[in-house]
């Protein structure tokens, strides 16, 4: 098993190179926050610039939620003519990132010759919610990994604690099934085994054997909390839309407010909207103010996705959308017969 | 307002003697049809249903349905071309896909799977239309007025 810092360093190098080399004109990475459990992302473009890179286990964002923003189209052909050439970004992916990228491909959001992607295979990333909660009443001022890749931090009177990763690994983490970048032009570290626990369908099977009026509540429990910051849609990668159908105005389809109706709403359509797209990256989760669990209703997407269509997005960026395609014989004993 | 009605409709439900209202998506090209064959042959069907008509069963927006519900609907059906009728030729098959999910995701929330309703209703179906009506307005009766989802106007 090689260790964080190695691949840190390593990560280092390679950016370094990449951008004198002028393979890149940019490079997205993370970089160490003032915050212990946190990263933040770094836009990369000079190259005595590289060892702000950090590779932690808290590097936990999704850079490729930055891509469709850097390549957007330009509104008409005057645009197009003064616009400059869209630039070749490098990027760090983990598995998730990576099928974030993928399903972004597909989209045609992004061209794959801008992109040089730098593959990391994750070992998991820490929740930092989870590791304050693991710390009871103690308070951070820096964490680290040590040898055995669990979590080391110092609180406020100097000791240390360690935290057991498997303890305060994120849950997209732990329900992850393709923790290794599907697709990448340089690795980084070595293979991580993939992961088959299924968690992520015991959990939705947990929520579906309860009875309605049950799911209802549990449902509007979620609901009731959410104060609709719009958090979720903006961490996203995969929410683009140039004008989103909740920003929307002519007609507003749904109200802007914390209405518990229009709140169900936003987060049924969401959750229809992701489906057949959503990479399970954990994006939302980790944005939530309000430690929701946005992802309740996706999961139960994506396993249904799978099941129906065979279909997982971002396994491969060439494959077919499941809600662009259909075949003759979908399965519709959900419809209604006389 | 016309929602606001709607709901007022719906608290009083019970005492007033509550009628289901029914919204129904129905495809130009045969459901709407299907629909009017009804009509026009004199076969009787419940007067609970409320007809909109969309170009395709492909035009709809799973929105729509969440919208009709919030506004007090007490259920939705949405009816298109049986498969490999459709007058664009595939509209309804890739709508079948996002059928299947939205009423799968209802269900998981727990909205009874009564409420929203799809079916396929050929141009020459008027029979087939009417006795879909009556099944979907009665198992609406059963479950009572729509509440979860019910957008309440007072404040």
């Amino acid at each position: 098993m090689i260790a964080s810092h190695e691949i840190e360093a390593r990560l280092r190098e390679t950016a370094g190179n990449l951008l004198r080399e002028k393979k890149v004109s940019l490079f997205l990475g993370h970089e160490k926050a003032s915050l212990p459990f946190r990263t933040t992302p770094l836009f990369l473009t000079r190259i005595e610039e590289a060892e702000r890179l950090a590779w932690n286990p808290f590097c936990a964002a999704n850079l490729s939620v930055y891509l469709p923003r850097l390549f957007k189209a330009p509104a008409d052909a005057r645009e197009a003519k003064a616009a400059p050439r869209p630039p070749i970004v490098g990027l760090v992916l983990k598995g998730c990132d990576a099928r974030s990228v993928a399903v972004l491909l597909q989209e045609r959001q992004v061209q794959r010759e801008n992109l040089v992607l730098v593959g990391i295979a994750c070992p998991g990333m820490v929740d930092r919610r989870k590791a304050e909660r693991a710390l009871g009443g103690h308070e951070a001022l820096g964490a680290g990994e040590d040898d055995e890749k669990n979590i080391r931090a110092v609180v406020e009177d100097g000791t240390e604690i360690t935290l057991l990763r498997k303890d305060v690994v994120a849950d997209a983490c732990l329900e992850c099934r393709s923790p290794a970048p599907s697709m990448h032009d340089i690795l980084l570290g070595a293979p991580v085994e993939g992961n088959s626990s299924g968690l992520s369908r015991q959990r939705t099977a947990e929520f579906e054997t309860k009875p309605l009026d049950a799911r209802w509540a549990g449902f509007q429990g979620i609901v009731s909390r959410c104060i609709r910051c719009n958090a979720c849609r903006e961490a996203c990668p995969m929410c683009y839309c140039k004008t989103c159908l909740f920003d929307q105005n002519r007609p507003r389809w749904i109200g802007a407010g914390t209405d518990i109706s229009d709140v169900a709403i936003y987060h049924l359509v969401r959750a229809l909207h992701m489906s057949g797209r959503c990479t399970e990256c954990g994006a939302c989760e980790r944005a939530c103010p309000m430690g929701i669990d946005v992802r309740l209703l996706g999961r139960k997407m994506c396993a249904e996705v799978e099941d129906l269509y065979e279909y997982r997005p971002g396994e491969a960026a060439d494959a077919k959308p499941a809600l662009s395609s259909f075949s003759m014989d979908d399965p519709q004993d959900f419809m209604t017969e006389p | 307002m016309q929602s606001e009605q709607a709901i007022s409709r719906t608290q009083n439900a019970q005492e007033k003697g509550w009628e289901p209202m029914i919204v129904a998506f129905l495809c130009n090209w045969c459901s709407y049809a299907g629909a009017d064959l009804a009509g026009v042959s004199r076969i009787q069907y419940p007067p609970n249903v409320r007809i909109i008509r969309v170009p395709c069963s492909g035009r709809i927006n799973p929105v729509f349905l969440l919208r009709a519900l919030q506004n007090g609907a007490d259920g939705v059906l949405v009816s298109g071309c049986h498969p490999g009728d459709c007058h664009y030729i595939s509209g309804n098959l890739a709508a079948r896909r996002k059928f299947a999910l939205t009423k799968e995701l209802m269900q998981y929330v727990g909205i009874e799977p009564e409420r929203v309703q799809f079916t396929w209703v050929s141009a020459s179906e008027g029979g087939r239309f009417a006795a879909i009506i009556e099944k979907v307005v009665e198992q609406v009766r059963k479950l009572g007025p729509n509440k979860k989802l019910v957008k309440s106007y007072d404040s």
